[in-house]
């Protein structure tokens, strides 16, 4: 069964904390044996992180990442370039298939007329009275005696 | 003084926001080293630390003009940073330098066969590589808070602030990875 305060230890090797608990566990940590060692452990631990020596930034750094905003920036421009052409593009494709199906209902509404004439001769020609001699004409003339 | 660098900060801000460029070269070179430090300690090398770093002050410069002038830009850049390098251990090209753990979605560096042992290299001048071994074998969710803590030397709260995350969850993490990197070097004491 782990000392209830063990937790305290990492906590207190960071300076989080307060008067009364950093106290309370300076005095334990004389008396509990357990708690003692793993202090000892974990301030070993915390001396070789802090004590870490920062790396030196790569030299030109601060050049490239500026390059890089610039050449970012002008791919951005390019392709809002490239946007605006593709949508312009698109916008005169659009633009000629309205012309196109408006003047196409145009041309159509004015031969439909013509059509319907053609239609009704068509139609009269098929329906004019058959010949007397013809299948149609013998059937025509049963019905009319029928009648 | 932190209140003085805030106070460098937010003018340089106002500048770059007002449409003077230079001012960003300003913020840069204020915070290249915290900003780069942070990478390399976080992804392990400096091919990749110098990557993340260039994106880290690209996405600062094109979001800067969003900065809300409350918060502290060294804290929005430790924000950025910390997202740039977890998104760079997702890339499957970190990836398959790395092995999955036993803590899900945990990624662990091999020990070089040739490398001495974390013993040796606890008390001897190779302190730099034993920092790094020993980080590398931490979750990138511990790894970053004890960098934070122990390498930046930020308090909790404000990791907490980097993090969007409670204190009481920092301190938890940090207990955690100081357990875990203890484990692992009593383990190569052992294999001694």
């Amino acid at each position: 069964m782990r000392c209830s305060k063990r937790k305290l230890i990492s906590p207190y090797i960071d300076g989080e904390l307060n008067e009364d608990r950093r106290s309370l566990l300076e005095s334990h940590l004389n008396g509990c044996r357990e708690c003692a060692q793993e202090f000892e452990e974990l301030q070993k631990i915390h001396m070789l992180l802090s004590g870490a020596e920062p790396f030196e930034v790569p030299h030109g750094l601060p050049t490239r990442v500026l390059a890089n905003i610039r050449s970012k920036g002008k791919r951005r421009s390019a392709d809002l370039g490239h946007i605006f052409k593709t949508l312009t593009e698109g916008f005169a494709v659009l633009v000629l298939i309205v012309v196109g199906i408006i003047l196409g209902g145009f041309l159509s509404k004015t031969r439909i007329p013509e059509r319907g004439n053609v239609v009704a001769s068509l139609s009269l020609d098929i329906f004019s009275p058959a010949p007397p001699d013809s299948v149609g004409g013998v059937y025509l003339a049963m019905t009319e005696a029928k009648n | 003084m932190v209140n003085a660098d805030k106070a460098d900060d937010l003018s340089l801000i106002n500048r770059f926001k007002a449409g003077d460029i230079s001012a960003f070269e300003e913020i840069l070179l204020r915070h290249q080293d915290k900003i780069y430090n942070l990478c390399r300690r976080m992804l392990g090398n400096s091919h990749d630390a110098e990557d993340a770093a260039q994106d880290v002050f690209l996405k600062a410069y094109q979001n800067l003009n969003r900065f809300k002038p409350e918060s502290s830009l060294h804290t929005w850049l430790f924000r950025i940073a910390v997202n740039t390098c977890i998104d760079y251990k997702r890339k499957p090209f970190f990836e398959s330098l790395f092995k999955t753990s036993t803590e899900g979605d945990v990624f662990v560096i091999e020990r070089p066969a040739d490398s001495p042992s974390p013993d040796r290299l606890y008390e001897s001048k190779q302190i730099d590589d034993a920092i790094q071994l020993a980080l590398s074998r931490l979750s990138a969710k511990l790894r970053v808070v004890i960098v934070l803590k122990e390498i930046e030397g930020l308090p909790y709260d404000k990791i907490a602030e980097v993090l969007d995350v409670s204190i009481g969850t920092v301190k938890s993490r940090i207990s955690r990875a100081r357990e875990e990197l203890k484990e692992f070097l009593k383990k190569f004491r052992e294999q001694k």
